[in-house]
């Protein structure tokens, strides 16, 4: 009998503890980052500090951009995180200005910051999220896992379904597409382009281009002017330093017998459209797609079977 | 000698003592000075403890050790070559640590195990430089700088042919390891502890050194065993630039100059020198990190940056006048 009634004490001992835990997770959000460690919340944040350009422009897109406290140097998209404080360079963050803004969780960038910092603010117990698409699923299931953990789900999710099905409709768009030998140039000096792998590497195969360079090991190769000319891309597309910088294609007018050169096919798309990867990245694709779309024209004219 | 000698080391460690509160009171944040105090007597605000204690603190005490470790490392280097131009990476360990450290990022290595490794890469260098310059030959102090500096120049190739095949994302990181910084420094007790034993070690030897630093000959006739004394110097000088390293990566400058503008206003005796090194190494990475985190806040600048700045007016001013 003594011994029931202290099996059934222990038995509402435990159904209290678990209520308890019950009660301590209710409101809890969880996700999962990029390094595959679970990051938990007690409760949505509240303050947000995005340690990377990009990671600025994806708490915006997950909704959440009112609760942005900290960015760092050259978030400038959108426009109203130029008007948040500054914590340094995403590759040396000023701790104490962080710290002062009193975050309740931070963004960081797998590969951009500087771990030891990161670590530092992990050991001073604020939870950092660290990201770093790699793919377009990887941008909307970003952009919801934001939305998460800033509770925000409304709008970060309606952000992320939109990015879903643009990309989707251009895939659908060029599945057939007459395909384009592609180079495109990510850097000048020296001579840089990009793989399949890449970000820019899949753009390139959405939009029906076939990138000269996708087989190539490294995710962004180092290559010469002999590559391209062997290589004889029909399109040649870059970023450039600037927004409205055509000076890299300069150097292939030089060369006439290139088949991007004679057909009049070596366009510019603004790098911040395309080298982040944020939701900006489907405005990228499209005009990337119309720039190849342009070229088949160009085909066209000049009659097929030349390119 | 020593007793005219001795104040000067409390004046600079009084100068030291000075820099470090300097550093712990200023930053990007700027802290009230009343709330400094009562932070310091244990109040003060939650945030304002964070600052001082968790972040501020453990950063000066991490500079501090690097400067020291570096300028007495520097020090021993030059007393063991007899070269002016020695200073704690010239034999290559910088170099060792580098590979050791981007062979951890190449890998994708965490923290830890990047510092563990970029150790691992500083002792290799070492024992390598070591065991060539012994050799079959004798071993002299020109023979190990030769080999020291052959050795580094392969080390710096290898450095650039791991950045040329890195992949992209992982270039920024190794690139600010090499450009060392105190920001990456996890905690300053490694370093701190093993600078003042080494002093507390050195002190005896204070006489030897003196002897050495004129000539191996001389040294062997008044009765110093030169070779293991050499050895236990290149040891030393190894184990601290490791650590100084580790910690931070490769600051240069200190190591260079440091012993330098104190032989100039100090004198070569190195039982004040190798303390003093120790001391105003320590005074000036400080110092230069307190800048370098202040000049353009929020933004940070690599704490070389500072200490070449204001390294290379002090000592040429200090040369200049000497010479006059």
């Amino acid at each position: 009998m003594r011994h029931g009634q202290r099996k059934m004490t222990l038995r509402a001992l435990a159904a209290l503890m678990l209520a308890g835990a019950c009660e301590a997770a209710i409101g809890a959000v969880c996700a999962t980052d990029d390094r595959g460690e679970q990051v938990c919340l007690e409760q949505p944040a509240q303050r947000i500090a995005a340690l990377s350009p990009g990671a600025t422009e994806l708490v915006y897109a997950s909704g959440a951009g009112d609760k942005v406290v900290a960015v760092v140097a050259y978030s400038d998209y959108p426009p109203a995180a130029k008007e948040v404080p500054s914590v340094g360079s995403h590759t040396r963050l000023d701790l104490e200005r962080l710290m002062t803004l009193q975050p309740d969780l931070v963004i960081g960038w797998v590969t951009g910051n500087p771990p030891a910092q990161l670590a530092a603010l992990e050991d001073l117990g604020i939870p950092v999220f660290f990201i770093e698409p790699r793919t377009f699923d990887g941008v909307s299931s970003t952009i919801e896992r934001l939305a998460i953990l800033a509770g925000s789900e409304d709008a970060g999710f309606a952000e992320a379904e939109r990015f879903r099905k643009g990309i989707k409709e251009l895939a659908a768009r060029y599945e057939g597409a007459d395909p384009v030998p592609v180079f495109y140039q990510v850097w000048d000096e020296p001579l840089m382009t990009v793989n399949d792998n890449h970000l820019i590497g899949k753009v390139i195969t959405l939009c029906g281009g076939r990138n000269v360079f996708g087989d190539l090991k490294r995710l962004v190769p180092r290559i010469s002017d002999e590559a391209v000319l062997a290589a004889n891309p029909e399109a040649i597309l870059a970023g450039g330093m600037g927004e409205e910088n055509r000076q890299w294609l300069d150097r292939w007018a030089a060369f006439p017998q290139l088949a991007a050169t004679r057909h009049d096919n070596l366009y510019f798309v603004p790098p911040s459209l395309i080298q982040r990867p944020t939701p900006r990245l489907l405005h990228g694709s499209r005009l990337f797609c119309e720039k190849l779309d342009e070229a088949r024209a160009h085909r066209a004219n000049t009659g097929p079977g030349q390119p | 000698m020593s007793r005219l000698l001795a104040p000067s080391l409390l004046v600079l460690a009084g100068i030291s003592l000075l820099a470090m509160a300097l550093s712990v009171s200023v930053g990007s944040v700027s802290v009230p000075a009343g709330d400094l105090l009562s932070v310091l007597s244990g109040g003060g605000s939650k945030l304002h403890q964070t600052l001082i204690f968790d972040l501020r603190l453990p950063r000066t005490l991490a500079a501090f050790a690097t400067g020291g470790l570096l300028a007495v490392a520097g020090a021993l280097m030059q007393v063991l070559l007899r070269n002016p131009l020695a200073d704690p990476y010239v034999l290559g360990l910088s170099g060792g640590a580098a590979v050791g450290a981007l062979l951890a990022m190449l890998a994708g290595l965490g923290t830890a195990l990047i510092s563990g490794s970029a150790f691992a890469g500083a002792l290799l260098a070492t024992l390598l430089v070591f065991g060539l310059a012994h050799g079959t030959g004798s071993w002299t102090p020109s023979r190990l700088l030769l080999t020291g500096v052959v050795v580094a120049a392969g080390w710096g190739a290898v450095i650039t042919l791991m950045l040329a095949i890195a992949p992209a994302q992982r270039l920024p990181g190794m690139l600010y390891w090499l450009m060392g910084d105190v920001s990456y420094a996890r905690t300053p007790w490694p370093g701190l502890v093993l600078l003042l034993v080494v002093c507390l070690i050195l002190f005896p030897l204070g006489r030897s050194l003196n002897v050495l630093a004129r000539g191996p000959m001389q040294a062997a006739a008044l009765g110093v065993a030169v070779r293991p004394l050499e050895w236990l110097i290149y040891l030393v000088a190894s184990l601290l630039t490791a650590t100084a390293v580790t910690t931070a990566g490769s600051i240069g400058f200190v190591g260079l100059v440091v012993p330098h503008m104190l032989r100039l206003v100090l004198g070569n005796d190195q039982r004040i020198v190798l303390p003093a090194c120790a001391l105003a190494g320590g005074t000036l990475l400080v110092l230069a990190d307190a800048l370098a985190r202040v000049v353009i806040a929020p933004e940070q600048l690599p704490v070389g940056v500072i200490t070449a700045l204001l390294g290379v007016p002090i000592f040429l001013y200090l040369l200049y006048r000497s010479q006059g």
